[in-house]
């Protein structure tokens, strides 16, 4: 059998991507750090993850009046310097099942994206606030979702998310549809808890990460503003 | 590159699928000392604070003027901050130098100059401190009954077997939040049948929390959060004023309350002013002392896998129950959230409070399997109990648990299940069957029991709420259905805010709901020969763990 260099390359991207789905971490040479010389390893002088997206000349969103619109409100880096949640799903998609799920549900949605705060309690909340329902819903770019009613503490909610990594499609749309019951006044299930002891270990650092990226890109004087065609940008 | 495989082996081993970066003091991952950190300074005049760790009055943030006022002794400050910081490291473990001694000297001193203090130490030191300067005599430990279908009867018997296990304080939360009122009242129902005196809270949003608490659902609370920044603060729609005054509305109740921090929160936040992880934790123990609590849930908690991605962070936790202590707080020294995939690492973590023993070990242990732990995971679940029992025995160490046997873990979660069931057929709330109370009984999970009716449940919780139920109608609730003896044991817990006595530092209560608190049994620990020994009646239950080879029938 002939080795070539394409081959041998072929075979370790494939034992790298083997590795990757086992949850195992990158070795050397695949993204993580090398080991080095005592006081090399900081990241020390570094200010920022990524340069601050303008948001020059857009418009605030407007109050909603129509008992039917349920508001999302997504994170600042929402397809601009995040594309997807801190498991891999492209945010369009999530996007597209959370409307999906309202639709279903014979209500209509309307995407916003939140630049004065990144806390995902907020951010529901203020889009409840925005809502002509009175019923939001809140997504960090990393995933973590929260259901949220206009009149309630901002620290308590409908339903909650916490765990960006068990997120998956079928979760978004069934929050479209329940965030929909909540607005027409019907008696809602809340979707069961999911949980995963793992979790905590394997990505809270990545899960910092991403919400420094959302949070330098903050524009409180911007306040919320339309997002409708986010993947087009 | 051809891989060795050696390499291959290492990669796959549990530890390398946890998450590890580079200190950046920038973003605040940083453990122990960052750059940015400031340089300790006091000066006092007229007995005000007008400058602090190299701020001037006119600078200060809420967090500073805060402490600045309410928290350090300006009568103690100059005397203190006089010593150096090496001189004071050094007699905190020093066993000629009583604890007394150390709490005044630490009054006296500023949150930067603390940090200072504690980088001073390495980690046997910083046991060899925490030690000597716990508040309660005997250490004690807490745990978490939750689970993911919030099923009352589960917490219920989850609490009573846990009651019996040796905790001295059980603590729920809920997968869905409106669910709160069912599970403080399974709690306080499940834990009296374990063991009568265990104290018990629901940590959920803080006005819920605060109402459970003055109805007599629960009998203390943990969950009030403070953090190192002022940004922080904000988001959270909280300033250190605010923290007091809800501290104070459970006083005026009088009921046991302790603040929760941990070093991490700010980096997660996104707002660490480029200061260390210990720092900022130093300022969140300095406004939870100012506000006058007697406690302190810290170590990182829940954001312990930022506090342990970076170099020395498993130091810096030891350290920060370390302050919390050198404050004359009761440390609930967490252990109580999952943080590593290796069982290696994780135990390795837990030696660090479990071996010089803390006020609360773990805040909580998660008493039921981890699947089922509703704060995302514990680092040590219901799996572990026989290990735990195991490393008490091997080292001769109280880490607050006791072996049992299953027939006792069976008769006291069925009758906590069956207490349950009998308070709500009183009360008039949703129905729990008899098949359900028997799976409880003889179940490991939330896997194994039977699935409720969720949305009859949240309605009937919230009717509880607007019915104005308190812990008064669950004590008749209980006297009524023929169960006098529980009846009698929930209205002693209740009788606690009355007298007051278990708000004082690190208050448990025994069997009899005498309390032991750092007040009238204080860590008297000065070296060999002192302080709390295992030994006599506790040591032969430690001994008695379920797998011993019999001689007799070998």
């Amino acid at each position: 059998m002939e080795v070539n260099e394409q081959l041998i390359q072929a075979i370790t991207r494939a034992v790298v991507e083997q590795l990757r789905r086992n949850g195992v971490q990158p070795p050397y040479g695949q993204n993580a750090q090398k080991p080095s010389e005592p006081g090399v390893n900081t990241l020390a002088g570094k200010t920022r993850m990524r340069p601050k997206h303008s948001y020059e000349g857009a418009q605030k969103a407007p109050q909603g009046t129509d008992p039917k619109e349920i508001v999302i409100g997504v994170g600042a880096a929402f397809q601009t310097e995040i594309r997807s949640t801190i498991t891999g799903i492209p945010l369009e998609e999530v996007i597209r099942n959370v409307k999906a799920g309202i639709e279903e549900e014979g209500m209509t949605s309307r995407v916003v994206k939140v630049l004065d705060t990144s806390d995902v309690g907020f951010m529901a909340l203020k889009s409840a606030k925005l809502s002509g329902s009175g019923i939001g819903i809140g997504i960090q770019s990393k995933g973590t979702t929260v259901i949220h009613q206009k009149d309630l503490y901002p620290l308590t909610n409908l339903e909650l998310f916490p765990q960006a990594p068990l997120m998956t499609l079928e979760t978004y749309r069934r929050i479209g549809r329940n965030a929909a019951r909540y607005a027409k006044g019907e008696m809602v299930t809340p979707i069961e808890s999911v949980n995963d002891p793992t979790v905590r270990a394997k990505y809270q650092v990545k899960a910092a990460l991403m919400h420094i990226i959302e949070t330098e890109q903050l524009d409180p004087d911007k306040g919320m503003i339309p997002w409708e065609d986010g993947d087009k940008r | 590159m051809k891989r060795s495989k050696r390499i291959e082996a290492l990669d796959q081993r549990a530890v390398n699928k946890d998450g590890f970066i580079d200190e950046w003091p920038e973003m605040g991952f940083i453990a122990m000392k960052s750059p940015y950190d400031p340089k300790p300074s006091i000066t006092v005049e007229n007995g005000v604070i007008t400058e602090l760790d190299g701020k001037k009055r006119a600078d200060f943030d809420f967090l500073d003027q805060f402490i600045a006022d309410y928290t350090i002794r300006t009568d103690r400050a100059v005397e203190s901050m006089a010593i150096p910081s090496l001189t004071i490291a050094r007699k905190i473990v020093d066993i000629e130098t009583p604890r007394s001694e150390i709490l005044r000297i630490i009054s006296g001193i500023t949150p930067a100059k603390m940090a200072e203090v504690i980088n001073e130490l390495n980690v046997v030191e910083m046991m060899m401190g925490m030690q000597k300067m716990r508040a309660r005599r005997v250490p004690g430990n807490q745990a978490h009954i939750t689970n993911l279908k919030d099923d009352p009867v589960q917490i219920a018997a989850d609490a009573a077997e846990g009651a019996l296990r040796g905790f001295s304080e059980e603590e729920t939360t809920t997968g869905v939040a409106r669910y709160a009122p069912f599970n403080a009242i399974a709690l306080l129902i499940g834990s009296q049948v374990g063991r009568r005196g265990v104290l018990t809270q629901c940590a959920v949003e803080e006005a819920v929390e605060l109402e459970l608490g003055i109805r007599g659902l629960t009998t203390y609370a943990e969950t009030l959060s403070v953090y190192g920044t002022e940004k922080v603060f904000v988001d959270g729609d909280d300033t250190p004023y605010s923290k007091t005054f809800l501290n104070s509305a459970y006083a005026s109740r009088g009921l046991k309350v302790r603040f929760s921090s941990g070093s991490g929160s700010e980096v997660l936040m996104g707002s660490t002013e480029r200061k260390s992880l210990l720092y900022l934790e130093c300022r969140c123990l300095y406004v939870t002392k100012g506000a006058g609590s007697q406690g302190i849930q810290n170590g990182s908690v829940s954001c312990i896998g930022v506090t342990a991605g970076v170099p020395a962070g498993i130091r810096e936790v030891i350290g920060e129950n370390l302050v919390a202590a050198l404050l004359g707080l009761e440390c609930a020294s967490s252990n109580d959230q999952s943080f590593s995939h290796s069982d290696m690492r994780r135990t390795a973590r837990t030696m660090l409070q479990f071996m010089p023993g803390t006020d609360f070990i773990f805040s909580g242990y998660a008493a039921e399997p981890n699947y089922d732990n509703m704060f995302a995971g514990s680092n040590f679940d219901a799996e572990d109990f026989d290990d735990y029992n195991v490393l008490q025995r091997d080292m001769q160490v109280d880490g607050g648990l006791r072996p049992v046997t299953e027939e006792e873990v069976i008769r006291v979660r069925r009758e906590a299940g069956k207490a349950v069931q009998a308070v709500f057929k009183y009360l008039g709330l949703t129905e729990v069957t008899d098949e359900q109370v028997e799976a409880v009984t003889y179940a490991h999970g939330s896997h194994d029991t039977l699935t409720r009716d969720v949305a009859s449940d949240l309605m009937a919780a919230d009717d509880l709420m607007k019915r104005g139920i308190t812990g008064v109608d669950v004590v008749r609730a209980l006297a009524e259905s023929g169960y006098e003896e529980l009846a009698e044991n929930i209205l002693s817990m209740l009788k606690q805010r009355v007298i007051g006595d278990y708000m004082h530092t690190a208050a448990i209560l025994d069997d009899q709901f005498q309390v032991m608190s750092g007040v009238n049994t204080p860590n008297d620990y000065l070296g060999p020969g002192t302080g709390y020994r295992v030994d006599g009646k506790r040591w032969e239950e430690i001994k008695a763990i379920p797998h011993r080879i019999n001689v007799n029938d070998f």
